[in-house]
């Protein structure tokens, strides 16, 4: 079901699944993405690229509106509601105080009862 | 304003540039979308000096190259089932193989070249020029072969082109054994034997 689950969860992606959940029902265009995570257009799309495939991000196109200015319309970003669920629990994983990140879900990190398997 | 207007069409022809890497037929919507990025990136009020605005919007649109990169590399769009891992299994012993065959073909030509220059103190010019042609010869098919490749493997096109430069026939052995794609074609059919 989850198959966010066979991707580490690293820096760039965490900050990215930070900013889209903090307002799920927000969408955001490339450029308001990077402002916000901080990260290039090099790193942002591809990884854009990969949420959508997952199924985890879903896009739209903006209609164009007459009062934009002649602004060309853009594309917005979104999470699905698989996506809101799925990074939040990602989330909360890798924020755990165990330090365990992904690897809780492989064996229960010391300490812990084990009682996620 | 109007000094941002080179900014832009610069910016967008870099983004156009890019795209040209994916399928026609995805490349008029990336365009669209990232280029629609550009006039936003000049525009942005927070960041106040123009000359910053612009090193920015320089900046996004060479980050596309790299996006196409990743984007022509795995396939983009939704019909592919997802290969993130691919990489960290797929080529690891084939590779190294495949570097160590490179390095021993170059150190057989060293060890000719030495050889043939302790037989011969004083060596006729003949072979020193077929030998300095030939070498040259395959540094350039390396050379030609890099630039008509669609992708090269591990390292970008230039740093191998780098790398054929400097090391005149040992450059070329390396890229050939360990930079080239099959055909010059992205090598992706290992990754369906993958569970």
């Amino acid at each position: 079901m989850c198959r966010l689950g066979a991707v580490k969860l690293t820096g760039p992606l965490e900050r990215v699944l930070r900013v889209l959940v903090a307002d799920p029902a927000a969408s955001h265009y490339g450029y308001d993405l990077m402002r916000a995570t901080r990260l290039p257009s090099g790193t942002l799309y591809p990884m854009l690229a990969r949420l959508q495939q997952e199924g985890i991000v879903a896009a739209r196109w903006e209609e164009q509106r007459p009062d934009a200015g002649g602004r060309p319309p853009r594309k917005y970003y979104r999470l699905t509601a698989e996506g809101v669920r799925v990074a939040s629990r990602e989330l909360a994983d890798a924020s755990a105080p165990s330090g365990g990140r992904r690897y809780a879900a492989v064996r229960p990190a010391y300490g812990t009862q084990g009682g996620a398997q | 304003v109007s000094g941002t207007q080179p900014v832009q069409r610069i910016a967008e022809q870099l983004i156009r540039v890019s795209c040209r890497r994916l399928p026609a037929d995805e490349r008029a919507e990336h365009y669209k979308e990232w280029s629609a990025e550009v006039p936003a990136i000049l525009c942005d009020t927070s960041v106040r000096l123009p000359m910053l605005r612009a090193v920015r919007a320089l900046r996004y649109s060479a980050g596309i190259s790299r996006t196409t990169r990743y984007l022509c590399r795995t396939g983009s769009g939704v019909r592919r089932p997802s290969t993130w891992r691919d990489g960290a299994i797929r080529v690891r012993p084939g590779t190294a193989l495949r570097l160590v065959i490179g390095v021993a073909i170059w150190l057989v030509v060293v060890l000719a070249v030495v050889s043939l220059v302790r037989a011969f103190p004083q060596p006729p010019v003949w072979p020193l020029v077929v030998g300095l042609t030939l070498a040259a010869a395959f540094d350039a098919s390396c050379l030609v072969d890099i630039a008509r490749a669609q992708q090269v493997r591990f390292l970008p096109k230039w740093a191998w082109a780098l790398i054929c430069l400097t090391q005149v026939p040992g450059g070329g052995i390396v890229y050939i054994c360990v930079g080239r794609h099959r055909r010059g074609r992205p090598a992706r059919p290992r990754s369906a034997q993958l569970p």
